[in-house]
């Protein structure tokens, strides 16, 4: 008898173990580690939009954005394909029977990697790829300009339009971010598992103690994002920023795109090339 | 423990099956209304209902198929599933089953094929047990001399891992071991762990990491973790599982850097 294996029928043939582990990995490193960064830069939101918008100009300062971008793509789509296939081929939960706190959790990261999925993708192609579903249009500017062709800085009212847009905006983002909170403190306990790391239970439950505080830290991130971003609404000192914003995403929703490549704050641009659009006043930025 | 009505014993009690006639047959419920007598257990239940195959409306049917062979919770034969979950159901107490209600459903298990009624086909933990070598090598023509000494850390190990009489409890708690997949499971993989750790089927340990780096191997625990809670042995399934991942993975490290 040989230590052969049968492989068929199973996901990935002879490479069954290493996608498995190359699963665990994607999730943990690049994915989760992004994950950490982005909603921590999120938390200064509560702090007002010029500490965002300093975050979100040293992320687009970095060297190599578009390779970390590729990069994060990559270990994303990876994650997600599989992780589905994962779920879907042959998982058969039976929490009714055996209803322990570690089988609602296998269930529960299945699910939460689901809802994360759907709601990273939301998140993307409406603030990302600006694209208009059914009147769900927020786009997100890193910079914008008046109508009178002053350039502003628009990441925090950008953001707090997008969550302000409906309360169900509201619901999707704290579902999800829960839910991808959630999948990575879990997908960190679990992987010390996978890998080896965590062997004995008191090792595991120490382990679970350092999850859950990485789990309470993220939430506490995600929550002064969440407050901060529901609290920033237009004032005297901004409604410039908040006109700014309505006057692009109506160009934008009309096709027309302002290259503000190289502008800074402050900075004046002709606006005068670009076709005059309707009053502003019926826009509601709701 | 102590039965529930000491002073006014049931006269009867119900017991719900899962019957099915064959492997191919589809399954259908009977039920059976059982004289209670003190300290029954499952398998005097069945017993009884092999000497009055009548169902409790009355009409005359076959005795319930199961299987069984030490009576007293070291074999795994018996293993059910009773109300939901599976044990052995020479340990299954009727006083203290009833003490959740008055009727028993008793079903075969769901990860295994059935030959008859409660009596599953486990052919594939015993292939899987197989396939991980769970054993020393002694077997040849050379006399191997005494065995090497074990630390009693290992031995303690050791052990609590050999306790495991491959029932198959936590192969059907389990939502990553299905009817059709290949995932060996946590029984087979705490084999595995039991021999690496012996000194002498220390030998075998790179075959067996070659099974559990493969297809259906360890890569396939989802962590739900259901194995060592359903386990009436108190294999420490998840210790295990967590052990031989710490070995597949130095094993393919090395094995990246130095394999063939």
């Amino acid at each position: 008898m040989n230590g052969s294996a049968d492989t068929s029928g199973a996901i990935g043939g002879k490479h069954h173990f290493l996608l498995r582990r190359l699963h665990s990995l994607s999730g943990i490193l690049p994915v989760g580690v992004f994950v950490i960064f982005h909603l921590f830069t999120n938390a200064q939101l509560i702090r007002g939009g010029e500490h965002f918008q300093h975050e979100v100009d040293f992320i687009h300062s970095m060297p190599a954005l578009l390779f970390i971008e590729i990069l994060l793509w990559a270990a994303i789509g990876f994650h997600a394909a599989l992780g589905v296939v994962y779920t879907f081929a042959g998982a058969q939960s039976n929490t009714r029977y055996y209803p322990h706190w570690d089988n609602w959790r296998y269930l529960l990261q299945r699910i939460t990697g689901i809802v994360a999925l759907v709601f990273i993708f939301l998140h993307i192609a409406t603030l990302r790829w600006r694209w208009d579903l059914a009147g769900w249009y927020t786009p997100f500017f890193t910079l914008g300009v008046t109508p009178e062709g002053e350039v502003v800085n628009l990441a925090g009212v950008s953001t707090a339009v997008a969550l302000q847009h409906a309360w169900w905006v509201a619901a999707l983002y704290l579902v999800g971010v829960l839910s991808v909170i959630y999948h990575w403190s879990n997908g960190l306990w679990t992987a010390a598992i996978t890998w080896g790391v965590t062997i004995t239970d008191q090792a595991q439950r120490r382990w679970a103690w350092l999850c859950g505080g990485l789990f309470a830290a993220l939430f506490v991130f995600s929550a002064a994002a969440f407050v901060g971003a529901l609290t920033l609404t237009e004032n005297d000192q901004n409604t410039h920023e908040w006109r700014a914003y309505r006057y692009m995403s109506e160009q934008r929703r009309a096709g027309h795109v302002i290259d503000l490549h190289g502008k800074r704050p402050g900075d004046r641009v002709s606006v005068s090339a670009l076709p005059d659009l309707p009053s502003t006043e019926n826009e509601s930025d709701g | 423990m102590i039965a529930p009505h000491p002073d006014h014993p049931p006269k009867t009690f119900r017991i719900r099956v899962r019957r099915q006639d064959g492997p191919q047959a589809k399954s259908y419920w009977q039920q059976f209304d059982v004289t209670y007598r003190p300290n029954m257990n499952v398998i005097s239940a069945l017993q009884w209902i092999a000497a009055h195959p009548r169902t409790a409306d009355g009409k005359q049917t076959s005795p319930v198929v199961w299987d069984c062979n030490c009576l007293e919770e070291v074999c795994g034969a018996c293993t059910m599933l009773i109300n939901g979950r599976a044990r052995q159901a020479c340990s299954a107490l009727i006083d203290e089953l009833m003490e959740h209600g008055s009727t028993i459903t008793l079903e075969p298990m769901t990860k295994f094929p059935v030959v008859r009624d409660l009596f599953p086909d486990r052919s594939r933990l015993f292939n899987d047990l197989k396939k991980v070598q769970g054993w020393v090598p002694i077997d040849g023509m050379l006399d191997l001399g005494p065995g090497p000494n074990e630390p009693p850390d290992t031995q303690e190990m050791r052990y609590a891992m050999s306790r495991c009489m491959s029932c198959g409890c936590c192969l059907e708690a389990c939502p990553q071991y299905t009817l059709t997949n290949h995932f060996l499971g946590a029984a087979p993989i705490g084999q595995a762990r039991l021999f690496n750790a012996h000194p002498t089927g220390a030998q075998l340990k790179e075959e067996r990491l070659v099974t559990l780096t493969g297809p259906g191997g360890v890569s396939d625990c989802g962590n739900a973790q259901n194995c060592v809670k359903a386990c009436p042995k108190d294999v420490p399934l998840t210790e295990a599982i967590a052990d031989i991942g710490r070995q597949a993975t130095v094993h393919s490290i090395k094995n990246f850097f130095s394999g063939g």
